[in-house]
């Protein structure tokens, strides 16, 4: 920053005899005090997101991407596809943030835009799910033998596949249910049906999954 | 005692099952059967974790997102929002209803003459005071006046209307369309 008696001789010139020149310095503009949005709980962060702190956001993000990022990879069955649809549900939860009224949950809302993402993005047919060797990095292969772990990893692609196989609204259902511990009444708010409907779908999951692996060894 | 529905299989899978229902359940090995087959499968089915993506994955996720966000088109506010179809296409609707409405229906009150007058010569004696009147006030003073209307008043002056009063205006409006063509 210039000196202020540097400023006060190049000025000195300029200003008749007997004059003072005073340099005032302006203040340097308060620094703003950082918001620890870490600490606020989901509807404060919704809150202050709506208010338009891109900041509380990030922190929903960071809370819930894991839980989303699964319920992707579930109904995908694979890395690329679940990021992407991962992505996409983020997007979609900022641009619909304003209607969040907090009836339910935010984590249970980001569940039904996971979902109603996945459905609408997965197609009928199995997508490509990740090959064997891609899976599981961080298996101890010191406690468990090598042919052992690879015929589980093998096994465990066959339900993966078997599921991406089933109709989407069945595929849903297993999904909530077995992976997410959700309630049928939680499962049919989600995908807008009954709670009837919903255990039907779930029956019918297990059915053609019985069907499914038990034609495979 | 007929066997278990998938309602009622669901049912037992959740260890909800009524109580009459189980107990057929404990003496129908058909059913048991079909129950534990369906409890496998559930049983593998649960097994099967979801890979573990690398560490670094997780913040790569968060920001993608937020570059993803900041590439959307940034929400209009304030008056630009009104610049909008939804918005827009009622209010011009609504514009012309009120400007067919000026030139269609005769003003209240207007005494229509028994007699027949020159139209031509009523026009020009109009002008001529008119003329006379405005012919020495300029624009700043006309404006100051606020004797000038400027572009976009009109539908300025619909959006400052509450949702009553435009209610009420639809009314006006319709009742005088309606005494027009009585």
């Amino acid at each position: 920053m210039t000196n202020g008696s540097a400023v006060r001789n190049a000025w000195a010139p300029a200003v008749a005899t007997g004059w003072a020149v005073t340099v005032v310095r302006p203040s340097e503009p308060a620094a703003a005090s950082p918001i620890d949005f870490t600490g606020m709980d989901d509807a404060a962060l919704v809150a202050a997101s709506v208010d338009g702190q891109r900041e509380a956001f990030d922190v929903i993000v960071e809370r819930h991407r894991r839980t989303v990022y699964q319920v992707c990879y579930r109904f995908v069955s694979n890395h690329e596809d679940a990021s992407d649809l991962s992505q996409e549900s983020f997007v979609r939860a900022w641009r619909g943030l304003e209607n969040f009224r907090g009836q339910a949950a935010l984590s249970t809302w980001l569940y039904r835009i996971a979902v109603n993402v996945c459905l609408n993005r997965v197609s009928a047919k199995a997508p490509a799910t990740d090959p064997i060797e891609s899976t599981d990095h961080f298996e101890d292969t010191r406690i468990e033998g090598a042919q052992a772990l690879l015929l589980r990893q093998e096994r465990a692609a066959t339900v993966r596949k078997a599921i991406a196989s089933l109709p989407k609204k069945q595929r849903a259902t297993l999904i909530l249910r077995t992976y997410h511990d959700m309630s049928h009444q939680q499962i049919a708010d989600i995908l807008g049906s009954s709670v009837g409907a919903t255990k039907a779908n779930f029956f019918h999951a297990l059915a053609n999954l019985k069907k499914l692996l038990g034609n495979q060894p | 005692m007929t066997h278990l529905t998938p309602d009622d299989l669901v049912d037992a899978l959740d260890g909800a099952l009524a109580q009459s229902r189980q107990t057929h359940l404990d003496a129908c090995q058909p059913c048991r059967q079909q129950l534990a087959e369906l409890r496998a499968v559930l049983g593998e089915t649960a097994s099967v974790v979801v890979p573990e993506p690398s560490p670094m994955f997780w913040e790569h996720l968060s920001v993608r997102v937020r570059a993803a966000i900041d590439a959307e088109p940034a929400v209009a506010s304030g008056w630009t929002s009104w610049f909008r179809w939804p918005v827009l296409a009622p209010i011009a609707g609504l514009a012309l209803v009120v400007m067919a409405l000026m030139v269609a229906v005769p003003r209240q009150g207007a005494v229509v003459p028994d007699v027949e007058v020159n139209e031509q010569d009523t026009a020009d004696i109009s002008f001529a005071i008119v003329a006379d009147l405005v012919g020495d006030i300029d624009w700043d003073t006309a404006m100051s006046a606020g004797l000038m209307v400027g572009p976009g008043a009109a539908d300025q002056a619909m959006l400052e209307l509450t949702a009553a009063e435009q209610q009420e205006l639809t009314r006006l409006l319709t009742a005088e369309l309606t005494r027009a063509k009585s």
